[in-house]
């Protein structure tokens, strides 16, 4: 009978339950990895709670490393972090068709394979996605200096930005964080940045902007108004690049 | 005609920006760099937008004037000595505030810095450098900065300010050295080229250097760019992608910018005012033809040739290639090499390597192409996959035009509406100064 691996929607659930999967040796036909929440439930078929580890999920980030290689890793993690409830499976399909061909390593040139076909497609739109909020973070000011961004993606695209910011503001304190997902990410001024869950956070702190902040956004929206050139208007162009649903959190459209 | 020195800095980046958005270099890619602990800012080789305005064109950097006081009278320039616009600068801090401020607020990714002449090239040059060092090494400032060379200004100036550059733009204006003439009495195409020369040279030589030691300081890495205003005079398409693959391939440029020409200025010399607006398909076509230079390994003599100077307003460069050249299609999607794959409609360099990877481990069809990428209402017409075509059509012009016709991207309704157009006698569209200097021999 096929056997269901329930995980939670995080790397660490995903890698746990393809751990479980790969020890009872099972195959791309009687083994599926399903997000809790997300199920639809199906005949023929028995579930199973994956309890979820970080010894688990390193043993296997080990594995793929070690025989499929960092490219295809990369794409691996990045469909893990995607919202999307057939990529456990998908990640599944492609481990096992690596042990089919000839150079594990480059399965993710094998484009005809349906599940390689999806993490392809997966890990591109959650890469995209987090490229698109190194563009549209917006940090504000706090009166204690602090820098706080709020976002709304739909991907877990925190860790993906996470090293880009840390680089380019190493000396400041800033926060970013994913109202959708309910995470965020912290950076503390010359120190390593971290992943925080669903904390408890103080959100009248956060509102409480500095003097200069209301300056500097005006500045920036007038700036803005001012570069557009008004023979050339093409709103629809505009809504191209920067879809409205994007624009809640961003200075120059609020 | 001095203004009073207490405008705020509101007002001033109202003006200075204001001065500066018909500049369009203004990306922030071509350089990877790192943070080094100390300071602020990084660079992304891919380059980064932050924002879109109204007009759809993205904000990378904060483009601003660092003033608009112009000695030069350049009949197209909003800036010209001759207007009379509210004039004020920038001092270096308050250049340098803006651009932290912003930058920690990840609205920008840096800098782009153009200016009027104030008082004499070598001395806007000064100011320029001023601001520049003091970004880089008080503010500490790591993230991209483009900054634009004043044509006439010194050598030894041009020099230290692409030490602290990322890229460097000097632009070209217009396409021929007799439009200039005509437009920028106080630009002369010698004093364009000069420094443009001057950076392409100390670029190489700094290659060298950084090969010898590793940590020498880079100059302009992110390499130069530079700007034609396009359809202010009467230089055909033809005209001007010779000029723009002669400046890839001799002056070694990034990049070619073109701007569609927008009538700020009332003056005999430019074309009469219609109600057309800006040639933005013109300008469109031209970039489509670029990048087919640049990235798709084709030559200027391909894309148009003297008897047929313009671009097609219906069909993107390659589609009309492809149409005219329909005796080397279709192309074997399994087997063809990489630049004939590069060649068809519908497939960028992108699906073109995917495809070339795919195809080693397996046959591809056609649903495989389409996941990787290939626009196959584009390509159906020029590719087979395994000895097939997608649907039964049939490799002649007339047929294939008319079918990618209905399929085509969004043009403007004047031009999809073609036919139905109401002549007029006195608004008739096409009635620009290039038409009359034909007929009058102006």
């Amino acid at each position: 009978m096929r056997k269901m691996y329930v995980v939670n929607d995080t790397v660490t659930g995903v890698f746990s339950g393809i751990y479980d999967a790969w020890k009872e040796e099972r195959t791309i036909e009687n083994a599926g990895i399903l997000i809790r929440g997300q199920i639809e439930q199906e005949l023929f078929c028995e579930y199973f709670e994956v309890e979820e580890s970080q010894h688990k999920a390193v043993a296997v980030e080990r594995l793929i490393q070690k025989h499929m290689g960092y490219d295809t890793y990369w794409d691996i993690y990045h469909a893990c972090l995607a919202d999307d409830s057939g990529k456990g499976t998908a990640v599944w399909g492609v481990m096992q068709s690596a042990k089919t061909v000839k150079d594990s390593r480059k399965i993710m040139e094998h484009l005809s394979n349906p599940a390689v076909a999806k993490v392809f497609e997966l890990s591109r739109a959650v890469a995209n996605e987090a490229h698109i909020f190194k563009e549209f973070v917006r940090f504000k000011e706090l009166e204690s200096g602090i820098l706080i961004s709020k976002i709304a993606p739909k991907a877990q695209i925190l860790t993906c930005i996470a090293e880009h910011f840390a680089n380019r503001l190493p000396l400041e304190n800033w926060m970013i964080c994913d109202k959708t997902h309910q995470m965020f990410l912290v950076h503390e001024a010359r120190k390593q940045w971290i992943l925080v869950h669903d904390s408890k956070v103080d959100m009248e702190k956060i509102e409480q902007y500095s003097c200069a902040e209301n300056e500097y956004q005006i500045l920036w929206k007038s700036f803005v108004e001012s570069l557009a050139i008004k023979e050339r208007k093409n709103l629809g162009l505009q809504r191209q690049h920067a879809p409205i649903y994007r624009r809640t959190y961003m200075v120059e459209f609020s | 005609m001095r203004i009073q020195e207490s405008m705020s800095m509101y007002e001033k980046l109202n003006i200075l920006s204001d001065a500066a958005k018909y500049d369009v270099a203004c990306t922030s890619s071509g350089v990877d760099r790192q943070n080094d602990g100390t300071g602020i800012g990084n660079c992304q080789k891919s380059g980064i937008c932050h924002t879109f305005t109204s007009d759809g064109r993205c904000v990378s950097l904060l483009k601003i004037l660092f003033t608009n006081e112009c000695i030069f009278d350049c009949k197209y320039c909003i800036n010209r000595s001759s207007n009379d616009v509210v004039r004020t600068s920038f001092t270096p801090d308050e250049v340098c505030k803006l651009t932290i401020e912003f930058y920690r607020r990840n609205y920008i990714e840096g800098l782009f810095l153009s200016s009027g002449i104030l008082k004499s090239p070598n001395y806007t040059m000064e100011l320029i450098y001023a601001s520049l060092y003091k970004l880089r090494y008080e503010c500490n400032f790591q993230g991209y900065i483009h900054v634009k060379a004043i044509p006439g200004a010194d050598e030894e100036l041009i020099r230290r300010v692409g030490f602290l550059a990322d890229r460097m733009s000097v632009n070209l204006e217009l396409p021929t050295a007799e439009s200039l003439r005509m437009l920028a009495p106080h630009k002369n195409r010698k004093n364009i080229l000069t420094p443009m020369r001057l950076v392409q040279n100390k670029m190489a030589e700094n290659r060298q250097e950084i090969v010898q030691y590793k940590n020498a300081p880079r100059f302009v890495p992110a390499g130069q760019s530079t700007q034609m205003i396009i359809g202010a005079t009467p230089e055909s398409d033809y005209q001007i992608i010779n000029v723009a693959e002669s400046l890839y391939q001799k002056f070694g440029l990034k990049r070619v910018f073109y701007s569609a020409f927008v009538h700020v200025n009332e003056d005999k010399a430019l074309p009469a005012k219609t109600n057309e607006g800006p040639p933005l398909l013109r300008e469109h076509r031209l970039y489509q033809a670029d990048w087919l230079l640049r990235y798709y390994g084709f030559q200027a003599k391909e894309l148009l040739s003297e008897k047929n100077p313009n671009f097609n307003v219906l069909f993107d460069p390659k589609c009309n290639w492809a149409l005219q050249h329909l005796e080397m299609f279709p192309v074997e999607a399994n087997r063809a090499d990489y630049h004939t794959l590069l060649r068809v409609p519908g497939i960028g360099y992108k699906s073109a390597s995917r495809i070339v990877k795919a195809r080693r481990f397996g046959v591809l069809d056609f649903a495989d192409l389409k996941k990787m990428g290939v626009v196959l209402k584009r390509a159906l017409y020029f590719l087979t996959c395994n000895g097939k075509m997608m649907y039964p059509v049939k490799i002649e012009e007339d047929y294939i035009t008319k079918n990618l016709l209905s399929t085509k991207e969004k043009l403007p309704d004047h031009i999809r509406n073609m036919n139905y157009q109401q002549i007029s006698l006195f608004d008739d569209v096409k009635f620009r100064t290039e038409n009359i200097s034909m007929g009058g021999g102006m």
